[in-house]
């Protein structure tokens, strides 16, 4: 901890060029991927385990406390995206180094590039949204449900203090993190190569990703009744009857549950191809994310073995967890049943709205 | 001229001293042609004997008066006023422990260094005039601007990996370690490949290059640490190292 302090005091002091503030922001950015990944992949996963809670779940990304961290979190994926390339790029052809601060601007300049149209279309979604009168969930509501969040990720810290500390008990003291043979950390290697592959594969994954989900459609259109479905084909029109058909490619009752149904139901020749699609962006996201964490953790806690023990079990938790939900979320399938019970309760959550 | 110092003093043995503080000088008759080290110099003469600092050859090639000028590292007897301005901050640099004012302990700094064993191992027998190894001109130019390195830690307390974690073998040992691993010569090319690859090696660079412009001998810094990164990677030595020519 105080380790960190001294890292980000000195970092302001410091009179570094811009690729100290480059790799400042690729941290921050990237943590910011991270946290809301943990919210995004849980809460996801209820379309299918608890189709009430994500239908609720989804009323407070409509929220503007949501709206503002929307945009937030647009930013962050791009310019991470981006910089990620330069750093990529960079290790390559170290010889280029004379350019990257060149880069590190072109970075910016290439992030406000595409986020002022990503921004505008957006916008037009925030402004369409609030055309009409709308019942907002208050913000107390808002901040007490992501309240088991917090607790949860609280619980996970703790749980790998504890960890850490029974591997302290049982293996003793440690020599740090030198092998013996002094040969190298194949693990370590392994990673650093990961990184780089895997953030290339990310980047046309997770900009359709966004475009789908942010620009095409928001997260407004997502309970929108009688709205298409992105990334499906139509077929007919949608249903006005209060009867659903997954398969139609329209929202007939505007239930987030059925937005995602018909999402995971579209398949060409026989393969889901948007669960194969969201299966990859989950497993190379989650890995990443979790191994950037990780070594965001242990750059700051190296001297403290507890700690750094509890850093690696951290991450390695969160990944095993947003794996678990997700994959079987993702692998399992939504019941008819589940948008009924969604659209009751997303009509007493309007209620309690009014 | 006048110019101002403000320094960032310390004395553990001193009661009222023991907590690092920052103290002002002012100094008259200044040029702009005086180098940083000649006006601490005069400091410690001409108004405060007790001031403590690093200083051996004057000339940038011993490399021991590594401080963090106005911000950044730098050798106070390389920077002239010309260089700072007339209101200069001086600092120990960062991620050793400071001893006194200025000085710090370079001891972790060392164990670095010796950690890539700065040593050249070869057991083939001698040449037939039992003097040199020869290497090509192209075999040596890889490595000429490595053996540049003085030593004076200007990279590694630079670095915020570094900052972070004082077991990061720092820039300046991977520079050290450039110079012998594209060493035709040398013939432990595994072993030190391996001895970077650890945890606490290469990959706790995270390119952020505050120790290139740092060095005082124009080495580039995180070039190297690069062309080590991808040794490792590809296991082998060869048509890795890129030779650029920097003209300041």
């Amino acid at each position: 901890m105080a380790s960190l302090v001294l890292t980000i005091r000195e970092t302001l002091r410091y009179r570094g060029a811009v690729g100290q503030w480059s790799w400042v922001l690729h941290r921050v950015t990237g943590l910011g991927v991270v946290l809301f990944l943990i919210l995004h992949v849980i809460d996801t996963s209820w379309a299918v385990f608890y189709p009430s809670m994500y239908e609720h779940a989804i009323k407070i990304y409509q929220s503007p406390l949501f709206t503002l961290g929307e945009f937030a979190l647009v930013f962050c994926v791009v310019y991470h995206a981006f910089n990620g390339l330069r750093i990529g790029i960079m290790d390559n052809r170290p010889e280029l180094w004379r350019y990257q601060d060149r880069a590190a601007y072109i970075v910016l300049g290439a992030t406000v590039l595409v986020l002022v149209p990503v921004f505008i279309g957006m916008g037009l979604h925030v402004v369409d949204h609030y055309q009409e009168p709308v019942n907002n969930l208050p913000l107390t509501e808002v901040l007490i449900s992501q309240l088991p969040f917090a607790a949860g990720m609280g619980a996970a810290i703790i749980g790998a203090l504890i960890l850490s500390a029974i591997y302290g008990v049982l293996m003793g003291s440690e020599k740090a993190t030198v092998s013996a043979k002094h040969s190298g950390s194949p693990i370590e290697r392994f990673w650093w190569n990961f990184m780089r592959i895997s953030g290339l594969l990310i980047i046309p994954l997770v900009f359709g990703h966004l475009a789908m989900m942010h620009i095409i459609q928001g997260v407004f259109d997502i309970t929108a009744a009688g709205y298409p479905v992105v990334g499906v084909p139509q077929v007919g029109q949608a249903l006005t009857d209060g009867s659903v058909v997954i398969g139609n490619g329209w929202n007939d009752a505007g239930s987030a549950v059925e937005f995602v149904a018909e999402r995971w139901t579209y398949a060409i020749a026989g393969v889901a191809i948007w669960r194969v699609y969201d299966i990859a962006l989950l497993i190379l996201v989650t890995l990443h994310g979790f191994n950037g964490l990780r070594y965001v953790l242990t750059d700051y806690t190296m001297d403290k073995p507890l700690l750094r023990r509890a850093s690696v079990i951290v991450c390695f938790i969160g990944a095993l967890v947003l794996l678990g939900v997700g994959g079987g979320a993702l692998l399992g399938s939504i019941e008819p049943t589940a948008i009924e019970q969604a659209k009751h309760a997303m009509r007493a959550v309007s209620m309690a709205g009014q | 001229m006048e110019v101002t110092f403000r320094i960032k003093r310390y004395n553990p043995e001193m009661p009222g001293r023991d907590k690092p503080y920052w103290q002002e000088f002012t100094l008259t008759d200044v040029a702009e042609k005086d180098r940083v080290l000649e006006l601490l110099h005069r400091i410690k003469w001409e108004q405060d004997g007790t001031l403590a600092m690093r200083r051996s050859c004057s000339h940038g090639i011993c490399g021991s008066d590594a401080v963090r000028i106005n911000g950044v590292n730098a050798l106070a007897c390389k920077l002239l006023v010309r260089d700072v301005g007339t209101k200069i901050q001086v600092e120990p640099i960062l991620g050793l422990p400071v001893l006194k004012d200025l000085v710090v302990d370079m001891e972790p700094f060392f164990e670095h260094y010796r950690s890539i064993m700065p040593y050249m191992v070869n057991n083939d027998p001698l040449p037939a005039d039992k003097r040199e190894r020869l290497q090509s001109q192209a075999d040596k130019d890889q490595i000429t601007e490595t053996t540049n390195c003085i030593l004076c830690a200007c990279c590694t307390t630079s670095c915020p990996s570094f900052w972070a974690n004082g077991k990061y073998v720092g820039p300046a040992a991977i520079v050290q370690a450039h110079r012998f691993i594209f060493d035709t010569r040398d013939q432990i090319t595994r072993e030190r490949l391996g001895e970077l690859a650890e945890p606490n090696g290469v990959w706790r660079c995270r390119t952020i290059y505050n120790c290139t412009p740092a060095c005082p001998r124009g080495i580039q810094v995180t070039k190297a640490i690069g062309e080590v990164k991808l040794a490792i990677r590809k296991g082998a030595t060869k048509n890795i190292v890129k030779v650029i020519e920097i003209h300041e």
